[in-house]
């Protein structure tokens, strides 16, 4: 008989992701949907090991340079990536012996063909292993590097969040990229109280508090997977983080309305502002590809709303049609993903200054063509999951430098997230950490009256 | 001590009943030596005579949370309890499936020395006893599997 064997799986997806530039959340989904059938502890083991070892990567590599002397960029992926996996179980998952470690690397690397170098694995293993207490790490006063290594962030972001919030708050920061371990729900308060879905879910065995400051959200642990929830099947609620729903919460949105949500994929705050629609009005989810649509369209299903429907188009294009049309557009953008590295813990290691400036450039692009839609009095929200001036505030003050926009405060629910001149000037940075929220940036702009002259 | 060839599905042996071992002999020691590292070379945590090709009645199991066992005439005396997970075989490379086992099995069997035991196991253990006892009666996991199999990624580097 033959078993399968999970750091196998783990080694699968880690190579998807640092040699082929996967998305780690795909890779790994891919192979929980495919291996349905493993343990729950098989699965939460298989998910902790390949995210943590992503999230702590720079780390990782830090201390093999320290012991090995081929360095990680001089090794075959297979065997950079087994050492990785396993100097993360060595430091971070107590509950793993460290022999077992070594052997299981070892094996695995034969079974991967690479029995010339299992003495190898094994020989810089066993050493990290004894001498994991004394690594010494970059000195505390090279700030860049220690908190490179120590918060496994590249160098220049750790730069660019030093310029630009100092030393206190980039390393709080940092810290709360590692916290991230809740999942926060909406309740669909329209099917049932945030009270009676509590219980349901302590009835199947799920951790449940509430988030405070904010009516109808949850946040969620120790579940296998969110299909196996009976509550999440019938739709009574969904995953949408706090800072997501707070984007929604910043329109304001009054019953009958029409609302655009211009970039919408997989749904979720189109899905919110549909509820907040309580069943009137309509709300267009528009995403540039058939397939970012089916996200749409199956968590339509999921709650089976029935004003809101999807469209395709890019974006970037602008569609005469609707000119003018929309009490809301939420324009809720493509960007460079920096305040969701909780979640996305592979995201920092694609970034580059270059890109960033690319996105806002993109931002810019689609700004530039949707903000056509808002009526005249109505409002358009602009939002990105990013902690970078150029992207957000930058881009918020072009746009009302621009456009015929005013800016305008934000509701009160932002009170319990953010400070009263953020919510005056109705544009604010929302920080990961405290809240357990991710990073994210929501601004919020009234279309003039009158037009001048655009 | 030698690595054997393993027989994969469609071979008619491991179809056929395998004979009891009246006594232990030189050549039978060799071939639980054989298979056993056989098993340790395919990274296997079970093996049975007929995956080599003999039909006679011995597995051979190391699930890595026990000590490594050989059974001679594994008889199952009792079982309870269900366990439904993914099982591989390696008589048939590169795929796996659901099956479902008892939790708990009670089994007697001989040592290499013909000396009578009994084993009582649960989880993976138990699963590994019930898919090489059936092995000895010419059963595959694939004739049980529920829904598909899928395949587990095997693809080898060349250094």
């Amino acid at each position: 008989m033959t078993k399968t064997d999970v750091r196998e799986l783990a080694l699968g997806i880690l190579l998807e992701v640092t040699e082929q530039r996967e998305f780690c959340h795909m890779a790994l989904g891919n192979v929980l949907e495919k291996y349905q059938y493993l343990e729950k502890q098989e699965r939460a083991f298989l998910s902790r090991l390949t995210h943590g070892t992503l999230e702590r990567l720079l780390e990782l590599d830090y201390i093999i340079n320290r012991f090995s002397k081929v360095k990680t960029g001089k090794m075959k992926p297979v065997i950079r990536n087994i050492l990785r996996l396993s100097v993360y179980q060595l430091k971070y998952m107590d509950s793993v012996p460290d022999a077992a470690v070594c052997n299981e690397a070892v094996k695995l690397a034969r079974k991967k063909g690479f029995s010339g170098l299992a003495g190898f694995v094994n020989g810089v293993l066993r050493s990290i292993a004894r001498g994991l207490g004394d690594v010494e790490y970059p000195k505390e006063t090279r700030e860049k590097e220690y908190l490179s290594v120590c918060y496994s962030m590249p160098e220049w972001i750790v730069e660019k969040w030093l310029e630009e919030y100092g030393r206190q708050t980039a390393e709080s920061m940092l810290k709360a990229f590692f916290l991230g371990e809740d999942t926060t729900i909406r309740v669909h308060r329209d099917r049932i109280s945030q009270e009676e879905l509590k219980e349901r879910l302590e009835k199947e065995g799920v951790e449940v508090r509430p988030v405070e400051g904010f009516p109808g959200a949850l946040t969620i642990r120790r579940y296998d997977t969110l299909n196996r929830i009976k509550a999440f099947k019938e739709g009574l609620f969904s995953v949408q983080d706090v800072s997501s729903m707070l984007a929604v919460e910043a329109a304001e949105v009054k019953e009958g309305s029409f609302c655009l949500d211009v970039c919408a994929s997989p749904g979720g705050k189109a899905l919110y502002l549909a509820e907040k629609l309580k069943g009137t009005g309509l709300v267009e989810a528009r995403d540039l590809t058939d397939y970012k649509l089916k996200f749409i369209e199956e968590n339509i299903a999921r709650g089976g709303w029935k004003n809101v429907r999807c469209h395709r188009q890019d974006a970037r294009v602008s569609d005469e049609t609707l000119v003018e049309q929309a009490d809301v557009v939420l324009a809720d953008l493509p960007c460079s993903g920096l305040g969701v590295l909780g979640k996305k813990p592979d995201i920092r290691y694609r970034a580059s200054r270059e890109s960033l400036a690319k996105l806002a450039g993109l931002q810019r692009e689609i700004l530039g063509v949707v903000w056509r839609y808002v009526r005249p009095g109505g409002v358009l929200i602009y939002s990105t999951c990013t902690i970078n001036r150029e992207e957000n505030q930058e881009n918020a003050a072009w746009f009302l430098d621009t456009f015929p926009f005013e800016a305008e405060p934000l509701p009160g629910i932002f009170r319990g997230f953010t400070d009263e001149e953020s919510i005056r000037r109705g544009m604010c940075q929302l920080l990961p950490g405290r809240l357990g929220n991710d990073g994210f940036f929501i601004a919020k702009f009234r279309r003039k009256r009158e037009n001048h002259g655009s | 001590m030698a690595i054997r060839n393993v027989r994969t599905l469609g071979d008619e042996v491991l179809g056929k009943k395998a004979r009891e071992v009246k006594e232990m002999t030189p050549r039978l020691r060799q071939l639980i030596d054989d298979m056993f590292e056989t098993m340790y070379e395919y990274q296997g945590v079970g093996l049975a005579a007929p995956q080599v090709g003999i039909l006679r009645q011995i597995v051979v199991i190391d699930t890595e949370e026990d000590s490594p066992i050989v059974m001679v005439n594994p008889r199952i005396l009792e079982q309870s309890g269900s366990q439904s997970g993914n099982e591989g075989c390696l008589s048939v490379p590169g795929k796996a499936g659901v099956v479902t086992r008892p939790n708990y099995v009670k089994a007697e069997a001989y040592d290499e020395n013909m000396e009578r035991f009994e084993i009582e196991a649960t989880d993976l253990l138990a699963r590994a006893i019930c898919h090489e006892v059936d092995h000895l009666d010419g059963i595959m996991y694939v004739d049980k599997v529920e829904g598909d199999l899928f395949d587990v990624e095997q693809e080898e580097e060349e250094e």
